[in-house]
Order: C-alpha cells, then structure tokens, then sequence
C-alpha cells in the first residue's frame, strides 16, 4: 500500500521501473536522432572528408527531457495512482461490506453510495468476493448476508438499494454475521449511519464481531454531519411547537423547517436554531390558524431523511366540530339562527359539520356544540357520554329549550327556569362579565367592557361550584361552567349562541373563547378501539410519500400509540382518505445520539474525501499527446517536414492532442449527465409563432419547403398581423409537434415512412387542433385519394398516411372558410395551377373549425420559394405573376384559417342572415 | 487502336507544348538584350555587308552588275558582299539527374537553368544566322525558326527521358574541324573523366567553350548538423555528424576542382566560365556569346 499524502498507487512495485530513467537518459544521449537526409549532387566532393573537430552529434538535452518525461509518465500510469482514494484494505479474503441503510443514512445517501461503489471498485480490481449486509430491516425478506459473490453483481445490489424509514436493526446484523462462516482474512467495512438505535453497547458489539472477521474499517460522518430528527409539533392554546433533534450538541446550527400543504405548496418556512451545545431545538410556529391547518408536512429543509419529516393529520390540522342546533335551521333569519355566529366563529380554525349528535358521531370529532338543545335521548346521552370520556369537547349553549327541559349530560345541575337581568319588570341592569378566573382556561382574554347578559340560566349551589367555573358575571353568577369527565370536557355556557339573551355572541370574545375550548378537545375522537387502518402513503427513507408496499400492513390503535414503526407499519398515512391518521418515525425514534462504544484499533473514515480521482487515463493521454509531439519533433529533426507542411502538422497535432484531452475528460467524466436537448428546440419553437415544415429526409425537398415559407412569412409580415419567426423544419420522429399551429408537409417519393411511435404523435396532434398540409406537389393529383389513382407523390402520400387518423375529405367548397379568412379566393393555386384541394367533410364542431388534414399537389412551396434576395425561385405553371399572387393569397388565407379558426365563417353565413333578417 | 498508349502521348505532347513556349520565350527575351556582334568571315561571299566592287568579267552575271558604280567610270564593276558563312555550332547541355537540383525554392534547378542558356543560345546564334545542332541529337546543324522550335522540344523532352542523351558526359561523337561546341552542365565527375571525354573533341581540333553552372549550396555548403549524404546519380551516401566542421575543406576541393577544369579547358585552348542558378542568367550567356563571336573572329 503505497500512499503520497492522497495520492495512492495500486501497482506501486511498477514505479521501480522510475530507476530505469537514467539509463534511459544515458542511452539516448548516446544515441542521436536519426540525421537528416539530404540530396547533394556535389556529393563526391563530400566522400572521405575528415571533420577537423571530431565531437559527434548529441541527442539535444531538451528532447532528452521531453522523451524521459514521457517514459515517466507512461511507468506513473502504469503504476495505476488514485487520487483522494480511500485506505486501501488490506487482506485477500472477502470483503464484507455492513450498510447501515436506515434512515439516518438518508440525508447523505449519495455520498454513502459514492463510499461504497469506491470499496466495490477496489474490490473488484483485487478481484475478492463482495458481500452485503443491510443493516435495516427490510420488509419481507429476512436478516441475512449477500453473497460472497463478484464485486459487479454487489454493484447491482448496492444500486437498487435505499434508506429505509426506519431504523438500524443492529442486533439482527450481528444474528445474521454469526449465521454465516466467514474464511481468514475477511475484511469488514462498515458504512455506518453515525446513529445509535437499540442498547447502547450494540454498536460496539457489532464492531467487534466485525473486528474478529479481520480488520474493520468504519466510515461514518463527522457527528456534526449527522441526521436531524423532527418530532411532531406540540399544539397548544397559543400555536403550535416545533421540536427537533440532533445527535451532537458542538456549536450553534441553523436549519429552515418548510411547512407544506396539501399540494406540496409551502405554507411557511421557519428558521430554528439549537443553541450551541444543545441537542434539542424548538420554535413556536408563528402561523394564523387559517394557515395553520393546511400544513400537512412539516419537513427540514436540505436534509431528506424519513426523520426530518413530519405528516401532520386531522388531529393536528383541524378540529372537526360538530354543530346541532335545538331549533330548525332557519334560512330566513339567518341572524337569528342559533348557529349562525357559532359558525362564523368557528369556521377558521375548525371544520364545521351539522347534524344531529347521532349522525355527527359517526364520524371523528373533537369537538361538538349543542346550541339551546333540550332534553337529549337516552341513547344520545350514552354516545356522548362516552365520546367525552375519549376525549371529545361538548360545548352547549343555553336557551329557551335548555332552560325549560334540562338533561343531566351539564356540567353542573340547573335550576328550572332561566334568570331575566334587566328587563322590563326587573330592577338589575344587564351584567357584565367579571375577568377570567386564574384557573380557568380562559384566564387572560381581554373582557370588552361592552358584554351584557341579559338573561342566563342559573346553576344550583353546590360546593364545587366555583371549581367548575370558567367565567361569571359581575355579579358573581357562572356564565361558563365545565366539568372534565374522562379525557374529555363538557362545557355549558349559561347564555345563548345568538343574540337573543346576551350579545356576547355578536363580541370578538365569543371567538376567543370558543378557540381556547377547542383547544382543549384531544383532536378527533371517536374511533373505535380495535379498528385496522389500511396504509394509505407511506414514506420511503427518503421522506417522501409513495404508495404503499405489499409488506405495509394495517394498523390499528396500539401501533400508534407504541410506535411500532418498521417495515409491517413504514411511516406514512394510515386510514381512508377523509379520516386519515399520521404515523410518524419519530413515534418511535424520539432522540438521535452519536454511534459511540466501537472498540479500539478500528480504521476510521469520514465521507468527506469525495470521489477518488483514477489518473491513469489522464496519464496515459499526456503520454500520448508527448508522444506525438515527439514525433513531430523527430520527423522535423531528420528533415522531413518542409516548412509548409511544419504548419499543418502542428495544427493537426494541436486538433489530435484537443481531441485526445476531450477523450480523457469524456472517459474521466463518463458518468456526469447529458444535457436536454429538446429544451433549446422546445424554445425556439414556442418564442414565436413559426410556421413548420415536416423534414423529409430529401434535401432538395427540404431546402424547397424551407424557401417556400421563408417567402410565405415575408409575405405574411408585409400584409398581416401575423409576425412569424424564421420558419423551422420538424423531425417527426423525434421533436415534439405540438407547438406548431400548422405543418407543411412536402410528400415525395423517396422519404421515410413514420415509425408507429410518430404515428401516434401524429394522430395526437391531429386530434388537438394540428392542422397539416399535404402537398403532393404533382398536379391534379390530389383526388386519386378517391379515385384511387395518381401520381408518385400521391401514391406516397397513401402510404405516408395509412395509420393516421385522416377524417373524410371533400374538395373545398365554395363556402368554406379557407376561401375567405383573408383574401376572397375561389382557386388554390401553387406552382402548377388547377389541382383541387381537399379538406376535412364535417370541420364544424371540433378545432373551431378548422380542418386537421389539407390534401393538394400544386406545390404550393415550389411557389412560395424565394432566394435571399427575395427573388422568387421557381417560375408558376402555366404562369404568371398573378398566379404566384394567388398562392401567396392562399398561403395568407391558410395561416389565418389555421389561427383564427373560424373567426371569419361568420361572414360566410352573412348572406343567410341578411336573407333571414330581410323576412 | 491502342487508345490509352496514344491518348497518354498526345497528352505529354500537350503538355510539352505548353511548357514550350514560355521556355522558348523566355530564351528569346535573353537572346535579344544581347548585342549581336560583328562577324563577317571578311572574305568575299554571299551576305548583306558590303565587301567591295570588282571589274566585271565575263562569265558574271548580268544581274550583278552595279550600274550605279559603273556609270561613274568606263568599266563595269560587280559589287561583292561580305561572304557571312554560317557557322555550325554544336551545344551540350548536361541533362543527368544531378542537374535536377535546387537548394532552395526560390532557385531554379541547375538543369532549368542549363536548358534556358542553351535553348537561348541556340535563338541568338540562329539569329546571328550559325546553323546550330544539338550534340548527342544526330540531327544536322540547321537554322530558322522551325529549327529552334525542335530543338526546344528535344531539350524538354530530354529531361523526361527523350532523344538526347543524359549522361553527365557528353557524348563522343564526329564532329567536323574548327567545329564549335558549347557544353554546358555541372562538371562534377572526376577530373580524369571530363579530361579524357573532352580530349576526343579538343583532338579534332573542335574549339570548345566550357560553362559550369552550380547551384549556391554546391558553392558554400551552407548546411548545419548532422546530415546524410546522398548522390543523385546512385553516387552513394556519406553521413557527416557535423557539416558546419566540414565546410571549409569542401570549398577548398571544390576551388580544387573548378581550377583543374579551367586547366583543361586552357591545355585544348578552350573557353571556361562558371555561373550559379542565384546569379541572372543574361550576364552569364553575354559572356557565351562574346566567347563564342571572339572565337569565330579568330
């Protein structure tokens, strides 16, 4: 193992061949170059002439140097160095490679799998079996090592691989490396996820069943780096609580937690800070409670992993409060109705549900208000009654019902009767309400000086009164009375919902203090005990939401209340669509903490040195590209390049040495990604309306059609409103079609037909408003279609379009748009004159109109063409300029036909309505 | 018939055509900016200078009587030119592969250069009225225009391998006393060998004139390093480690070399000059050409 600072040979005994070097230097000063030859004619002149000074000539330091640089770098290349590459391990046994592919691994998975792909190339270049070992567990297959088998086949393993939600089962790792034997000099490497899951001293026992196989390297993040954990938010009267986590407390950490609705769209983004040297870091969510509730997933923004994620659900996100009004909805009166501010005041932070008690149960509630409803059945009372112990919140509201014909399910006992303050035949003045008790739930809500009650129901005495009371009245009387019963409570107002016997409802305390009541409900209550919750998303370890896999199984209540997550119950939504229930990784990983205990002697990594770096092909190219230039250098020496050629062959040696760098970028970066190519096209087409013509394939075709809307455009800028960029040409095969409102398309013998897939692209395009002309560009052609007879383009064009969905055709009639959506045409012509032109039979309903499929021969592009001085390129048949005018006419009027539509068929039936309108 | 042979030959000939004319011209803009000089054979004879007016004798033409000389005085006078015999010269130019050199690219080859002397040599002696042949061509001495065309042509296609000759020696060949020979090439065989291939016409008592043309790198060796050698005539290769060491000793043998070639030319009376492929070619043909018009003056 031969290592320079980062830089590693895998064949360090080759650079021995390096002592070669000053021999070689030795022999090429030895030996010049080869001399140059050169004709002489006086050369008997020149025979046996003895040089005065006898110094033979010497190879010129300079290429000495150049040619022992170049020996060099071939014997460096040979030696196979890598650049940051990891410790080479040593041994020759197999390579056990341990992943920890939780989700703590999430976050920095890329980097992991970067480790890993390094390992298995080492081992693959030693040739040493791969085996693997994940250490989540996974659903459906049990704990046990891959393999040995070839590093290739563990590189196929190791790419279908991904983070688990859940996390590292350690003590099943170690089960399933005992399970196996392992040979002598078996090498572990464990890809750790930096995090401690299970008993404390698991990990180190892990390490040192690894330890024994041989030697153990671990490779794990700095603890800093570690993954982040998000708990769910705690939820209170004031808003809600975000908590999170992280494994090691040294210095302050910033991270930006993104809160998201339902469709993904960010509802706020919130920075929270732990504190230097604290593990744990909160934030009060500063959030209207409108949005508030659209928050469905609270995630740690750049960090994605299972565990920076939180799914929030009916319990957090909104309280579903039931609404049962004693009197009929009264839709007259709206302002009388007893739920009518009940409703306004409830609806931003609950959702709001009407019915009857029985009918709003059968569904999970949090909380319900009763509003001036008498006496309630017995089996009403029961349902209630043990919703609340559950957890629900009922509210209910006095009134002339109530007063009359109390039940028992209040909160205190009631006196017959109500209490009348102010009226006409009392001395007291309406009371106003006292300030909040301490204790109540209540206490801090501003009391607006202007609340009168005029009339209440009165509790009986009884000694725990003022326990259960939550607000009273100046005079001291309750107005809100509560009671707790099981988790939940049930509340009575002793006043009504409107405005009958108090204005307290019309106030903004009424708002405040049915917020602070629905704070209190546990959510939504009311699920049965024992039900199965079906898995509706789950989450893979990466945190985002997929379907759900066949080894997520129901759960039911226990399951969220233990935080069983694991692959039977993966994190994710649990539950129907409308009553859906969160289950989140951190019901089970509550804290992160470092790996720590790993026993002594073990290599330790970090995933920081990213990406070693293979400069043997870098290497071998320099060599190369010396090589030449000694070449060169050679051939100039002996003569052989004049010195014209000199300049050639330099730049032929400079273009072969910038191809040879691009091979060697190309063969270095062979993995780094192609850019899109459709975008540029996808841009230049939809900058500006273009007019487009279907290549095919046949150049003299193609450079015609070109021409031809080259001339059509200029002649559409002179005279229309139409401004349309250069025209382009459209490969069928491969660029999309739909940005063009019309397709030329030139149809000759001799061109490709379309691919089923273009076919298909084709028909799309039809059917969605493309329109395409069919230029058979052979005269008087056209109607063989029908007659079944025609000339080569037409018999083409049959073949062109079988598959297509081509609509039944009909000569153009007199009336048709085309002949007047600019210019008053009757004829079409082209280049040649007289062919007809067919159109689609019924254009009427679909494409506004406008007909998909335009069938002529009278090559309409040959008469279009123009040069680039605007000349125009082809003579018309049988002639004249005013022939070329009218293909002009008709190019306008089928641009303007293709869209506008038909803008101008009115005009066409103007005739009939002038007639219509006569009578 | 044989369709590709012939079209294969057609299309050299075409290409020698092309490459004709501008030689040709090329040879006759040098010709021209040399001034012709005089050389009557100072006898009596057919021409166009006037030599002298002679009694008239029977047996002469009437037709050459010169009635404006005669009716001056009683008797009648024939006037008689200058007799400006054509003389024949023959040329040689060496069109061995060593003549295929040049050191650098803007430098013509030595046999480019040696073609363009001669093929300007022959339009301006052509001009001057010699008849002039090629040696080695087994052609007889002519003159015209027509003549000089072929002559080009020979010449161009000798350098692809055509009639004449191309050794580094001239051939030997009979050629008639006091005949004229002009060789022009490299003269970079051994001495011995040059003398031995000169002495057959220098014994003849054929007056020769010797031009050397070289190229600037044969001159200086202007080379640095170590160098290989290698002949272009399968001479063989010789490797020197050093050339720059070397330099001196090799302009020394080639001193050597040229002065043992103007012996030669002095021991058979002969005219020697020496040119480089750098220096213009009109300088190096004048000279030629005073040579040759001084040794016919002789």
């Amino acid at each position: 193992m031969g290592s320079l600072a980062s830089l590693t040979f895998t064949a360090p005994w080759l650079l021995l061949a390096l002592a070669v070097l000053p021999v070689l230097w030795w022999l090429l000063r030895l030996l010049p170059p080869a001399p140059r030859r050169l004709d002489f004619p006086a050369i008997r002149l020149l025979f046996d002439l003895k040089p005065r000074e006898e110094t033979p000539d010497r190879t010129p330091p300079w290429l000495i140097l150049l040619r022992i640089l170049l020996a060099g770098l071939v014997i460096l290349a040979l030696a196979h160095p890598l650049l940051n590459a990891i410790g080479r391990s040593g041994g020759s046994g197999p390579l056990l490679l341990v992943i920890d592919d939780s989700w703590a691994a999430a976050p920095h998975w890329p980097l992991r799998l970067a480790a890993i792909e390094q390992r298995l190339a080492e081992a693959e270049r030693s040739g040493r079996p791969v085996a693997l070992l994940g250490t989540a567990p996974r659903g459906g297959s049990p704990f046990a090592v891959a393999g040995p088998m070839s590093a290739g086949e563990a590189r196929r393993l190791v790419r279908v691989m991904a983070p688990q939600p859940w996390p590292t089962d350690r003590a099943a790792a170690l089960q399933a490396i005992d399970a196996q034997p392992w040979p002598a000099g078996a090498t572990a490497i464990w890809i750790a996820d930096g995090v401690a899951a299970g008993p404390p001293d698991l990990a180190g026992r892990l390490a040192l069943r690894l330890q024994q196989l041989g030697s153990l390297t671990v490779v794990r993040e700095a603890p800093q780096r570690l993954a982040l954990l998000q708990l769910p938010p705690t939820s209170d009267q004031t808003g809600a609580t975000l908590r999170l986590r992280r494994a090691d407390g040294a210095g302050a950490l910033s991270v930006a937690v993104r809160a998201l609705g339902e469709d993904g769209r960010l509802v706020t983004r919130q920075t929270v800070t732990f504190a230097d040297g604290a593990t744990e870091a909160s934030h009060t969510l500063d959030l209207p409670v409108e949005l508030r509730n659209r928050v469905q997933r609270l995630a740690i923004e750049g960090e994605e992993s299972a565990g920076a994620v939180v799914l929030l659900d009916e319990r957090w996100r909104q309280r579903p409060v039931g609404l049962v009004s004693g009197a009929g909805e009264n839709e007259a009166q709206p302002l009388l109705s007893d739920t009518y501010y009940l409703s306004r005041a409830l609806a931003p932070f609950g959702e709001i549900r009407r019915g009857n008690p029985l009918t709003l149960l059968q569904r999970p509630l949090a909380v319900m208000v009763l509003a001036d409803v008498g006496a309630l059945s017995a089996e009403e009372s029961q349902r209630l009654g043990t919703w609340i112990d559950g957890g629900g919140v009922l509210i209910r509201f006095a009134g002339d019902r109530l007063a009359q014909n109390a039940d028992n399910l209040l909160p205190v006992r009631l006196r017959a009767g109500d209490r009348t303050l102010g009226g006409a035949m009392s001395w007291t003045k309406p009371a106003r309400l006292a300030p909040f008790p301490d204790k109540s739930p209540l206490a801090g809500l501003a009391v607006p000086p202007d609340v009168l009650v005029q009339r209440q129901v009165l509790a009986e005495p009884e000694p725990d009164l003022a326990g259960k009371t939550w607000a009273r009245l100046t005079d001291g009387t309750p107005l809100v009375t509560a009671q707790q019963r099981g988790k939940g409570w049930l509340v009575l107002v002793h006043t009504t919902a409107n405005a009958d016997w108090s204005n307290l409802a019309l106030s903004g305390l009424f708002v405040d203090m049915l917020r602070r009541m629905t704070a209190m409900s546990q959510g939504v209550v009311g699920e049965q005990p024992g039900a199965q919750l079906p898995p509706l998303q789950v989450m893979d370890g990466f945190g985002r939401l997929e379907s759900p896999p066949p080894t997520a199984l129901p759960a039911d209540a226990t399951v969220f209340a233990d935080g069983d997550v694991g692959p039977r119950h993966p994190p994710g939504y649990y539950g129907r669509d409308n009553a859906r229930r969160a289950l989140n990784l951190s019901a089970r990983v509550t804290a992160v903490a470092p790996l720590g205990g790993l026993p002594a002697g073990i290599a330790e990594h970090g995933y920081e040195a990213a990406g070693e770096i293979d400069l043997k092909p870098w290497l071998l190219t320099a060599a190369l590209g010396l090589l030449l230039v000694d070449i060169v250098i050679a051939l100039a020496l002996r003569g052989l390049l004049s010195r014209r050629r000199v300049g050639v062959a330099t730049a032929a040696l400079v273009g072969l040495m910038v191809l040879l760098g691009a091979a060697g970028s190309a063969f270095a970066q062979s993995q780094s990604p192609k850019p899109q190519a459709g975008d540029d096209f996808a841009l230049a087409a939809t900058a500006q309306t273009r007019l487009a013509y279907v290549q095919t394939g046949v150049p003299a075709v193609d450079d015609l059609s070109h021409a031809g809307l080259v001339g059509l455009t200029l002649i559409l800028q002179q005279r229309t409103a139409v401004e349309a960029g250069s025209p382009m040409a459209v490969d069928i095969e491969q660029d999309e079609l739909a940005f063009f409102p019309l397709l030329y398309w030139p149809v000759t013998p001799g061109q490709k037909l379309p691919s089923p897939a273009a076919l298909q692209k084709l028909n799309l395009y039809l059917r969605n408003g493309g329109t395409i002309l069919f230029d058979t560009q052979d005269q008087n052609a056209a109607g063989a279609i029908a007659l079944g007879q025609g000339g080569p383009g037409t018999s083409r064009l049959r073949q062109l379009v079988h598959g297509l969905d081509i609509p039944p055709l009909v000569p153009v009639p007199q009336d048709h748009v085309l002949t007047r959506s600019f210019y008053l045409l009757q004829q079409f012509p082209g280049r040649w004159a007289g062919g007809q032109l067919w159109v689609e039979r019924n254009a009427g309903r679909i494409n506004d109109g406008v007909s998909s499929v335009l069938i002529g021969g009278n090559d309409w592009a040959g008469a279009w063409a123009v040069d680039d001085m605007g000349q125009p390129l082809y003579p018309t048949v049988p002639g004249g300029e005013r022939q070329r005018e009218m293909a002009y006419r008709f190019g306008i009027n089928l641009v303007m036909y293709a869209l506008t539509g038909n803008y101008k068929s009115d005009q066409v039936h103007v005739p009939a309505i002038l007639e219509r309108l006569g009578q | 018939m044989i369709p590709a042979e012939s079209l294969q030959r057609r299309q050299r000939a075409e290409a020698l055509a092309a490459s004709l004319p501008p030689l040709l011209v090329a040879a006759e803009r040098i010709a021209a900016t040399v001034v012709q000089g005089v050389h009557g054979r100072r006898r009596v004879g057919p021409g166009d200078t006037f030599w002298q007016f002679r009694r008239y004798q029977p047996g002469d033409s009437r037709q050459r009587i010169d009635w404006r000389q005669s009716g001056k005085t009683d008797p009648l006078f024939v006037r008689e030119m200058e007799w400006a015999a054509a003389q024949s010269v023959w040329l040689w130019r060496d069109g061995s592969p060593s003549m295929r050199y040049r050191s650098g690219p803007n430098l013509p080859e030595k046999g480019e250069r040696a073609d363009l002397l001669t093929l300007a040599l022959i339009a301006l002696l052509m001009r001057g009225g010699e008849r002039v042949a090629l040696l080695g061509s087994g052609v007889l001495p002519a003159t015209g225009r027509a003549a000089l065309n072929r002559m080009a042509l020979l010449l161009t296609r000798a350098g692809t391998g055509g009639v004449l000759p191309v050794d580094s020696l001239p051939p030997a060949e009979h050629l008639p006393r006091h005949a004229h020979l002009v060789l022009i090439g490299d003269f970079l065989s051994p001495l011995p060998a040059l003398e031995a291939s000169l002495r057959q016409f220098a014994e003849r008592g054929v007056s020769g004139h010797l031009l050397q043309v070289l190229d600037p790198a044969e001159q200086t060796l202007p080379f640095l390093g170590r160098i290989r050698f290698a002949g272009l005539e399968a001479e063989g290769e010789t490797l020197l480690s050093r050339v720059e060491t070397v330099r001196l000793d090799y302009q020394e043998r080639l001193r050597r070399h040229c002065e043992g070639l103007a012996a030669i030319a002095r021991t058979f009376g002969w005219s020697f000059a020496a040119t480089s492929t750098d220096r213009s070619p009109q300088s190096a043909l004048l000279a030629l050409y005073l040579r040759l018009s001084a040794g016919s003056r002789r």
